[in-house]
């Protein structure tokens, strides 16, 4: 089982409204639906892990607090530097929750 | 629930809690105000049996349950007092050692010199007049300090006194608490913050807070190991601001058996030390390994206290269950530490 949480963005989304559809008028299963939501979960953890280069670093002026449990990184930030090569973004609050990426990319 | 959530420290388990605050000022003024208890000294006599006479008195003090806490609470304040009378206990080494001293420093190797009294007088240095400083061997001076008590101090003037003004700063103090409930530890980590809980590398969760900056280790036990206070009441309120954290997530915690179990304290006497020297002539408190440890592990038997010495001057103590432990220690440590000093 890959990590689920990729289903929570643009592309899951759209992807999990369009499997609704098409249970609705009929033309797929929901067995069926179920596995395309599998796969995509495998594929996208895949993507991100292989074919993204892109980067992009940040820098916090305080971590206000932090929890580790279920072997997730909840981190929640204060005052945060967003640094791409020319591009320069300041933030109030970040949360980021964090998986580890050996356990969740394959398999 | 209401109860529970009610602001400040009015838990009702937790009860007196801001009772061991004002106990902990008072302490703290007690501490600052001995230099002016220094003039109301007991009878004089050699430290070695006024500091075992004052430990058989703080013992009978820590069986006498504290009336206005609950329970549990007075795990830590008799040390309070009990630093406090010990620090009295200074005063008739003081006049000891300075009888010694004015007899012309004869007593260079005897156990007493070895306990030169250190933290008063370090305290005391600062109000010391001027005009005192300037008497090393003057009997008559000496004559008026002994009458007037130890409360002048004279130890410091001298060029051949052992006090440098060095106390040993407290930087680590390890205490425990039983909360006395089971605890979900998992619904504690993901509820609390600042909290880690891996059960796979180790079956407590650990949390953290920022005032008093600390570390506790929580196990489902209810029992909780708090870390890394500088001083007995840091300690104790972090533990308090804990086992508050796991009452508001809806456990009926209690705050028992509250003990400081170890007390670490580091200082530098500012010269290097000739630690093969020292090994070699106390041999069987001590164990130099600097292939496997740069530092000399000196286990004092009384107090039983551990030292890590340093080439640099730098002096580690720990295993104290009290302060003054550390404090005693060091003392003892100090003149042995100023035979071995480096020549360079």
């Amino acid at each position: 089982m890959s990590y689920q949480l990729y289903r929570n963005t643009t592309l899951g989304n759209t992807l999990q409204e369009s499997l609704d559809e098409l249970i609705q008028y009929g033309q797929i299963t929901p067995a069926l639906a179920f596995k395309v939501l599998l796969q995509f979960d495998k594929s996208i953890n895949n993507a991100l892990n292989q074919r993204v280069k892109a980067r992009v670093t940040f820098k916090a002026g305080k971590l206000n607090t932090y929890r580790f449990c279920d072997n997730v990184w909840t981190l929640m930030l204060n005052d945060v530097e967003f640094r791409e090569v020319h591009e320069f973004v300041k933030v109030d609050k970040v949360k980021i929750v964090a998986c580890d990426g050996k356990s969740g990319d394959f398999n | 629930m209401d109860d529970i959530l009610s602001p400040g420290f009015s838990i009702p388990s937790i009860g007196h809690a801001p009772t061991p605050l004002h106990h902990s000022l008072d302490a703290d003024q007690q501490i600052e105000a001995l230099p002016h208890q220094v003039y109301h000294p007991p009878a004089a006599e050699p430290t070695t049996t006024a500091a075992t006479a004052q430990q058989q008195q703080t013992d009978n003090g820590t069986g006498v349950p504290d009336g206005s806490s609950g329970s549990g609470l007075f795990g830590h304040e008799p040390s309070i007092p009990l630093a406090h009378k010990q620090m009295q206990s200074y005063q008739p080494s003081a006049s000891y050692q300075q009888q010694q001293q004015q007899s012309g420093n004869t007593g260079g190797s005897t156990p007493q010199s070895l306990m030169q009294p250190q933290t008063p007088q370090s305290m005391m240095s600062h109000m010391m007049p001027m005009t005192e400083r300037s008497a090393p061997g003057d009997s008559s001076l000496s004559n008026i300090h002994q009458t007037m008590g130890p409360s002048t101090p004279m130890t410091p003037a001298t060029p051949g006194s052992a006090d440098p003004g060095i106390v040993p700063q407290l930087q680590n103090i390890v205490s425990t608490v039983n909360l006395c409930c089971k605890l979900d530890l998992k619904k504690i980590a993901l509820h609390a913050r600042n909290a880690e809980y891996n059960p796979k590398r180790f079956a407590a969760v650990i949390m953290r807070i920022r005032e008093p900056r600390t570390t506790a280790l929580i196990f489902s036990s209810g029992k909780m190991v708090c870390t890394g206070a500088k001083s007995e009441d840091d300690s104790r309120l972090a533990a308090r601001k804990y086992a508050r954290i796991i009452q508001k997530l809806g456990f009926p915690a209690k705050f028992l058996d509250f003990k400081i179990q170890n007390m670490v304290g580091s200082c530098d006497v500012k010269f290097p030390i000739r630690l093969e020297g020292l090994v070699l002539t106390h041999c069987n408190f001590s164990s130099y390994e600097p292939e496997l440890f740069p530092g000399l592990i000196y286990r004092m038997v009384r107090p039983r206290i551990v030292l890590l010495i340093f080439v640099s001057g730098k002096v580690v103590l720990t295993g104290a269950k009290v302060r003054q432990e550390i404090y005693d220690a060091f003392d003892k440590i100090f003149p042995i530490l100023k035979k071995f000093k480096k020549q360079s």
